[in-house]
């Protein structure tokens, strides 16, 4: 049984220790590496890349296509679990709200790295077309970035309110932003309601606005002629590859801030257990997809597609494909069927799987395709033929891997990562439960 | 004193020499470093149109054969050891170059009757100087369309302007316009006869919008008066229902013209979205709003 001071100490955003530091530095120096890049890239173009006239979307578009995916997670677990009342849910959404917000930022910002000059951006709202699924993209991922903020801010306005109270000896700056951010917050039953109210729209809306994100995502690449990407199962394909992309990242870094804020009174082993059967309803899930996108083909594919098959089955891309089938899904799911796999150090092991298998997904599904295409690739250098990040495009990536990573370090730093008001009301429920049946 | 004097004159002399040598080398390997372009000039009349030069430039670089972008060419128009500048024109980034002439009035021909342009180019850090003459007479092309036993044929006769004779034995050719590449007619040579004529039928069943086909008779590159081609717009094809869907309302229009689906329904979605989460700010605004009540309440 723990109190509320208790509770409240436990959850309380703190500070870094050294560790907590030295991470803190390494991401700044990857990202103001990844900048220097980024910079000589807009001066010299980018041709300081390995995309050519073929490969014309690379690192950056499959980078993008993770971020997009790994933000489903504030769906999944936040919309899906509350909408169908599942209660073991309560100290992991707070986590998949930030991780789902720092994903869907860098999404719009690797876009962006991609179109060379930022300042094209500008030309997607002065000529852009709702024929093109560009715009529904354009449209769709700052939606997503808003919805994904208002969902993270919601149901941390009593927390800020509390927080507002516990730092008012202890730092007077931090309380004074706490108070700002609660905006008047006091518990009362009008304002209850109305939060309330607002969660229920949020988690509502977010369900088909994280459906669309990722189906739009899916449809960049589907509406485009092209093989391996022209097929109607694109939308759903990648809807479940985003489901456990999301799953995937939240399982690690669920993992890694339970071990580094001591929160396992918190986030038990049964937790991890329940995550675990939810990763592995995802997996196969996204492997009956795989199975529709990859084996079907085989039978009916016309030559170019057998060629690109061919590449991705047993040629150039063989070992990228069966690695993210098999290390990314397969050994993963085998680990969470057993009970003891879905500790929560093997599911560490499952999630880094499952996130290093999903971002080489995204390659896999990117490139191919663009170096099969329908017309034989002549009159062009021999190296066109092939593609593989430069040191730039490497090292924009790292970049931009390593934001996304300090925006949840940050919000980390001065956030909850469980809701205290949330538990201190499930706690008060339980303790009610046992003082009736005594 | 002596040899310190001559030392320095030595001193002296070995630097002007190495400063000399380093000079002349630069010299040299700017020399070396200029390539010779090449410039294709052709003449081109049409008939009751314009009459122009097409220039190209090119040049061999490095082993490998490169356009020649931006180079500024001066025309001038030579007759009986005169010299006269007509014009500029310059090349383009596909180094090519279109100098028309205004009319045949403008330049004056030589004893003979032919007109002599120079296309002369100075010379630059990367290129050689060159220049390029182009000699031509003036010619015609006459044509007239004509049906005879339901046979469509077009007539076109070929005129020495500057003798006023007709043109026996040259090779023309006649084409209609498509988009892509002409669609050849008649025999592979239609050499005119001592009348200067050649007379062609035009094959039946040639689509045309509106049933009009667009025919040209070309001399083609002839050395004594260029190209001369005569256009004549012949309502002797089959006329095609247009099925360009240009002005409609399709997933590949411009944005002007989005199909209406597309404009309605995202459009719905989007305010509906963008509606809900502003009522969302909104509701931010009533939690902010609603604990200044109570307070004011407990106030009073």
């Amino acid at each position: 049984m723990k109190n509320h001071d208790k509770i409240l100490n436990d959850l309380v955003p703190l500070k870094f220790g050294k560790n907590g530091v030295i991470w803190i530095i390494f991401l700044i120096i990857l990202i103001i590496i990844g900048t220097i890049a980024y910079i000589d890239q807009i001066i010299k173009g980018q041709v300081v890349t390995n995309m050519r006239d073929y490969a014309l979307w690379g690192i950056y578009i499959s980078n993008f296509v993770f971020f997009v995916a790994t933000s489903f997670v504030g769906t999944v677990t936040v919309a899906y679990l509350r909408l169908t009342d599942n209660n073991w849910r309560t100290p992991l959404v707070r986590i998949a709200e930030i991780i789902s917000f720092a994903a869907i930022i860098m999404a719009g910002l690797t876009i962006m790295i991609d179109m060379g000059r930022p300042d094209r951006m500008l030309n997607l709202f002065l000529h852009g077309r709702l024929q093109s699924p560009i715009t529904w993209d354009v449209i769709i991922v700052p939606t997503y970035i808003i919805l994904s903020f208002l969902l993270l801010y919601y149901p941390l306005l009593p927390d800020f309110a509390i927080l507002e109270k516990y730092f008012e000896k202890k730092n007077s700056f931090l309380s004074k932003w706490y108070g700002k951010l609660a905006i008047n917050w006091e518990d009362n039953k009008a304002q209850n309601i109305v939060q309330k109210k607002s969660i229920k729209i949020i988690v509502v809306m977010l369900i088909p606005i994280g459906i669309l994100l990722q189906t739009i995502d899916a449809w960049l690449f589907s509406t485009t002629y092209r093989i391996g990407w022209d097929s109607t199962n694109m939308g759903a394909y990648f809807i479940s590859g985003a489901f456990v992309a999301g799953v995937g990242a939240l399982v690690t870094v669920v993992y890694v801030l339970r071990k580094v804020r001591k929160l396992e009174d918190y986030i038990t082993d049964y937790h991890f257990d329940k995550l675990g059967k939810f990763l592995g309803l995802a997996i196969l899930i996204y492997l009956y997809f795989n199975i529709q996108e990859y084996l079907l083909p085989v039978f009916t594919a016309p030559t170019q597609e057998k060629i690109h098959l061919d590449a991705l089955l047993t040629g150039e891309y063989a070992l990228l494909f069966w690695f993210t089938l098999i290390f990314g899904l397969i050994i993963p799911l085998f680990i969470v069927l057993f009970k003891k796999g879905r500790k929560p150090l093997p599911m560490l092991v499952v999630g880094l799987m499952v996130v290093v298998g999903s971002w080489w997904k995204r390659y896999v599904i990117v490139t191919p395709t663009l170096l099969h295409p329908f017309l034989p690739i002549e009159g062009v250098p021999e190296s066109w033929h092939h593609y593989f990040p430069s040191m730039h495009e490497w090292l924009i990536t790292g970049a931009t891997l390593a934001m996304a990573l300090l925006i949840i370090t940050i919000l980390v730093r001065y956030l909850p990562v469980i809701g205290i008001q949330k538990t201190i009301n499930e706690q008060d429920l339980i303790n009610t439960d046992k003082n009736i049946e005594l | 004193m002596k040899n310190q004097l001559k030392s320095r004159f030595g001193i002296l002399v070995v630097f002007s020499a190495l400063l000399l040598l380093f000079g002349i080398q630069n010299l040299c390997a700017q020399d070396a470093e200029k390539n010779s372009i090449r410039l294709r000039a052709n003449y081109v009349k049409i008939m009751g149109g314009e009459m122009y030069f097409d220039l190209k430039a090119t040049a061999r670089v490095d082993g490998e054969n490169v356009i020649v972008p931006n180079i500024e060419f001066l025309v001038y128009n030579e007759f009986n050891d005169e010299s006269v500048e007509i014009g500029k024109t310059t090349t383009n980034a596909k180094g090519v170059s279109k100098f028309v002439l205004k009319n045949l009035n403008s330049i004056k021909p030589d004893s003979t009757n032919t007109y002599n342009i120079l296309f002369s180019f100075d010379g630059n850090d990367a290129f050689k100087r060159i220049s390029k003459s182009v000699t031509f007479k003036n010619a015609e092309i006459k044509t007239t369309i004509s049906t005879i036993d339901s046979i469509n044929y077009i007539t076109a006769t070929l005129l020495d302007v500057s003798k006023d004779s007709l043109m026996g034995d040259q090779s023309l050719t006649v084409q209609v316009q498509r988009i892509f590449r002409p669609l050849f007619i008649g025999e592979e040579f239609n050499v005119t006869d001592e009348d200067g004529t050649v007379i062609v039928p035009l094959d039946e069943g040639i689509p045309g919008v509106g049933g009009n086909l667009t025919v040209e008779v070309v001399l083609n590159e002839s050395e004594v008066y260029g190209t001369v081609k005569a256009i004549v717009i012949a309502p002797v094809g089959t006329p095609f229902v247009d099925e360009s869907t240009f002005d409609q309302r399709k997933m590949w229009s411009p944005r002007n013209k989005t199909p209406l689906f597309l404009l309605i329904f995202p459009n719905i979605i989007i305010f509906t979205m963008w509606g809900l989460i502003i009522y969302l700010f909104y509701n931010l605004f009533k939690i902010f709003n609603l604990k200044s009540k109570i307070k004011k309440h407990e106030n009073i």
